[in-house]
């Protein structure tokens, strides 16, 4: 496991890590504070945040100066491996050590246990991706992966724990920039095309704009009208103020969502009432690619309409021509038809239960293993790309000498505008609070509870201490749930120069204490 | 494959397998109390126990692996067994249904035609509190079968609830007799989710007790992370508000476990501060409420004004990974479609 909090983050999928090391499986934990798993972990690497290239690259060194790696697999099924060979023969676990706080011997160990094992599985979310280094880490995860064969079969692989119940069907359902449904991408003619031929009128062709460019797009005046749905980036986006203050620049802004949010209140022009999971039908993916039914229980409170109704008004609205949708199945059909890995899912085969894509028809199971029985990429081979480190953009220093981290609790969802209002959940988790070590609260003058200000070159915010020794001296760690002490305030937004995630995991702050 | 002779007849098990799960494969259901698939096999409670030849004393369905050659009776002397214990059950069984779950010893009392013969004198217990405000336990109507505790150790993995007490003092408590609170407790509900009798039971904000046979169970997908569990919304058809989430040992992905978002993270969709209406910002800077028709008209001209002033690429989207994906699909039609844009994206694009 590394860079994720399972048991908070994604805590049914935890009992499985749990039941699996009752069984005699092993577990090793890399992440940089003392996390719940750590606890039934046979070893864990405590790394400095920001340096897991580092510590991925000397374990790659380990496997190869040992001669642990796959020789058949990366021979058959895998091109580029020279490159990576290169750059992390480089990369000794004693330097590592230097950099990341983990012993040498420590990797080693790790790196033999891997390669050694047959079902040896990787899992990961958001504390390896939210780097400005986050694909970097990604791809040195890939490559450890490819070295020793660990693919395509059950117990391996590589596997992202999504965040957010439909963070997977999000991107497949087309929400990017630079793909239509179903990962086609939009620079291709006749994929364009295509869609054209079914929706009535031209894709457009030129590129649009990823999240972080609509945020820097808000400044330079390139973003003149938002349309928000479901989205609070006021609170969810880094470096708040900034966003604020673009949001100000707006000429229109529509916000379409359950509550009023900081967002709306301060600068829609119009804001639609919209609705929860339990009104509507319709499809959630999960993590592991499985398209689950989404099934109306109540109706929407008031006036408030189903989000696909709202959409599809606003089709009208804007004098497109739109077949009548009758329903959420009618879409998903259509959705389907022009997404080849969907092409075998209906609602009538989802009725029983999930199907994993690529599901092509309907004879079709769907798809447990994507790299089954080799590399998904159109040449069959996975590709080997060399990582070299790049420190975290900002450094602690002695204006700013402790390293924030942020991330999620088992007890709230995001911006927390649903969790928030749950009175019996509350009751565990209310006052916004830090992780921080017994030494630097000490140095700090800090006890358990108190209130303290952190404060980083950006912004500062009030929140309460909790100390403990899941956190090492130098590291202090929040949650972003806090409306009231949003920890995006500190946060700061240069992100990763290929898909703009913004470096949410690693900041410089000092912490103060607030006079009583 | 295992051959073994059961009330009779020839029969097959795969090996290792318990009794309890041979028998039903063919057609045999042994009743059970303190079994639970989710769990290690225990054998507690004997209600389960059947006749083996050759072994000294009747025994444990769920605790024991069918043996080849083993020659097993189900309905021999165990069944007036089976009816004592569960009239013994019922002697202390003082609360049939405090929060409105399934009752399996009740229900197994009428199959079995087992009445209480009396109402043991002590049997009253101290009632239990807890201050929070989502999980109560009952006492008198617990029967001391242990598959709450064991859920906790081997399931979650936690040391949060405890059994202590012996004899008539006996109870479930969370460890060393604080509030759910104050221990480990992560509030997934696990433990009441296994609970036979209902003793472990949700407490209610609203509408309490309702017997969860009379609710509505609507099948769908939990809202707040990537797992994707199956859940079912309890319903309550009178009020139609969600009372409570239940989930199915059968259900792909999460096998009838949830964490505490997917069992009791649901009273937001009746907040009193949903938006009920469109909102429309006014000459005087406030948002306003307005008809459906008079906001999408506003909303369709604001658009429509941006785009003759600067453009198509001057509209930009946010779609959310809280919508479905037919609905993110229509947002990105409308995005290029109905606009003439490719900026669709999102907050939660990793
Ligand atoms: S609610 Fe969950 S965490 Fe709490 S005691 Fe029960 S099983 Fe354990
Ligand atoms: S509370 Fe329920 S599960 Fe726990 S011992 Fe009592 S009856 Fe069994
Ligand atoms: S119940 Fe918990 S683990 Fe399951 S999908 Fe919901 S939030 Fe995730
Ligand atoms: S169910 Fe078998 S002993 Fe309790």
């Amino acid at each position: 496991m590394i860079g994720s909090n399972t048991t908070e983050a994604h805590p049914v999928l935890a009992l499985r890590i749990k039941k699996a090391v009752r069984n005699g499986a092993t577990l090793v934990v890399a992440d940089p504070r003392k996390i719940w798993l750590t606890k039934l972990a046979k070893r864990h690497l405590q790394l400095r945040p920001g340096t897991d290239v580092w510590l991925l690259n000397a374990m790659m060194h380990t496997i190869l100066t040992e001669g642990l790696q796959d020789e058949d697999f990366i021979r058959d099924h895998t091109e580029d491996f020279d490159a990576v060979r290169e750059v992390v023969m480089r990369y000794t676990p004693e330097e590592a050590e230097k950099v990341t706080g983990v012993p040498a011997e420590a990797i080693r160990a790790t790196a033999r246990e891997y390669a050694s094992e047959r079902h040896a599985g990787i899992f990961y979310t958001l504390g390896i991706t939210e780097h400005a280094c986050g694909v970097d880490n990604i791809w040195s995860l890939a490559n450890l992966v490819l070295m020793t064969g660990h693919l395509g079969y059950e117990s391996t692989g590589l596997n992202a724990l999504r965040g957010q119940n439909n963070v997977q069907g999000l991107n497949d359902s087309g929400a990017n920039p630079t793909y239509l449904p179903g990962y086609q991408s939009v620079d291709d003619p006749e994929i364009r095309a295509k869609f054209a031929s079914v929706w009535g009128g031209e894709v457009p062709a030129t590129p649009g704009y990823r999240l972080d460019q609509m945020i820097s797009g808000l400044h330079d005046g390139r973003i003149k009208a938002l349309y928000l749905i479901g989205e609070n980036p006021a609170q969810t986006e880094p470096n708040v103020h900034h966003v604020e203050e673009g949001l100000g620049n707006l000429e229109f802004l529509i916000s379409q969502d359950l509550f009023l949010n900081e967002t709306s209140r301060d600068h829609a022009n119009v804001v639609f009432p919209a609705s929860s999971f339990a009104e509507k039908d319709g499809t959630f993916t999960n993590t592991e690619r499985r398209v689950n039914l989404v099934r109306t229980a109540v109706p929407p409170p008031g006036n408030a309409r189903v989000d696909r109704e709202i959409v599809i008004a606003m089709a009208k609205a804007l004098g497109a021509d739109w077949p009548e949708y009758p329903d959420a199945e009618s879409v998903w059909n259509e959705l389907a038809g022009l997404a080849p890995n969907w092409a075998g899912i209906t609602y009538a085969r989802l009725e029983q239960e999930g199907i994993q894509w690529p599901c092509v028809d309907s004879d079709d199971p769907g798809t447990p293993f994507l790299h089954a029985p080799r590399p998904a990429r159109p040449n069959g081979r996975g590709k080997f790309f060399p990582v070299e480190w790049q420190p975290p953009i900002e450094q602690p220093d002695s204006e700013y000498p402790l390293v924030l981290s942020t991330g999620r609790t088992l007890y709230h969802y995001n911006s927390a505008t649903m969790t928030m209002r749950e009175a019996g959940i509350l009751d565990k988790q209310e006052d916004p609070f830090f992780e921080i070590s017994p030494e630097d609260a000490s140095n700090l003058g800090l006890a358990d509870g108190d209130w303290a200000r952190l404060v980083s070159r950006r912004g500062e915010l009030e929140a309460r201490a909790q100390i403990g020794d899941r956190v090492y001296p130098g590291l202090v760690w929040m949650a972003l749930h806090f409306a009231q002490a949003r920890v995006n305030w500190l946060t700061h937004d240069v992100g990763d120069p290929l898909i703009g995630t913004p470096e949410y995991k690693v900041s410089a702050v000092r912490v103060e204490r607030v006079p009583a | 494959m295992v051959e073994f002779t059961l009330d009779g007849r020839p029969a097959t098990a795969s090996e290792g397998e318990l009794l309890v799960h041979a028998a039903a494969r063919q057609g045999v259901f042994i009743p059970t109390l303190c079994h639970d698939d989710k769990l290690e096999p225990y054998g507690g409670c004997r209600m389960c126990v059947v006749d083996v030849e050759g072994a000294p004393r009747p025994m444990p369905a769920c605790a024991t692996r069918v043996a080849p050659g083993m020659v097993v009776s189900t309905n021999g002397s165990t069944t007036d067994f089976r009816r004592t214990l569960t009239e013994m059950l019922l002697t202390e069984h003082l609360d049939p249904n405090p929060g409105g779950r399934p009752n399996e010893l009740t229900d197994l009392a009428q199959e079995l035609g087992a009445e209480a013969p009396f109402i043991l004198p002590d049997a009253k217990r101290e009632p239990y509190e807890d201050r929070n405000k989502l999980m109560g336990y009952e006492p008198d109507s617990c029967i001391l079968c242990n598959r709450c505790v064991r859920y906790t150790q081997e399931v979650m993995q936690c040391s949060a609830l405890s059994l202590e007490g012996r004899g008539g003092e006996a109870r479930i408590v969370p460890t060393w007799g604080k509030s759910w609170l104050d221990t480990e407790c992560e509030l997934c509900g696990g433990c009441l989710s296994v609970c036979p009798t209902g003793a472990l039971h949700e407490k209610f904000l609203t509408g309490a007790d309702v017997e969860e046979s009379a609710l509505t169970k609507v099948k769908t997908t939990c809202t707040f992370c990537g797992v994707g569990c199956q859940l079912d919304l309890n319903v309550d058809p009178a009020t139609d508000r969600i009372v409570k989430v239940t989930s199915e040992p059968h259900y792909v992905s999460n096998e009838g476990n949830l964490c505490v978002k997917g069992r009791f993270s649901f009273n937001f969709v009746h907040h009193p501060d949903r938006l009920t209406e469109p909102l429309v910002r006014g000459e005087d800077g406030e948002l306003h409420p307005a008809t459906w028709e008079q906001a999408l008209q506003v909303a369709a001209d604001g658009i429509k004004g941006v785009i003759a002033r600067h453009g198509t690429q001057a509209v930009g989207f946010l779609a959310s990974a809280r919508l479905t994906n037919e609905e993110n699909y229509l947002i990105q039609k409308l995005a290029r479609n109905g606009v003439g844009t490719n900026s669709v994206h999102s907050c939660e694009a990793t």
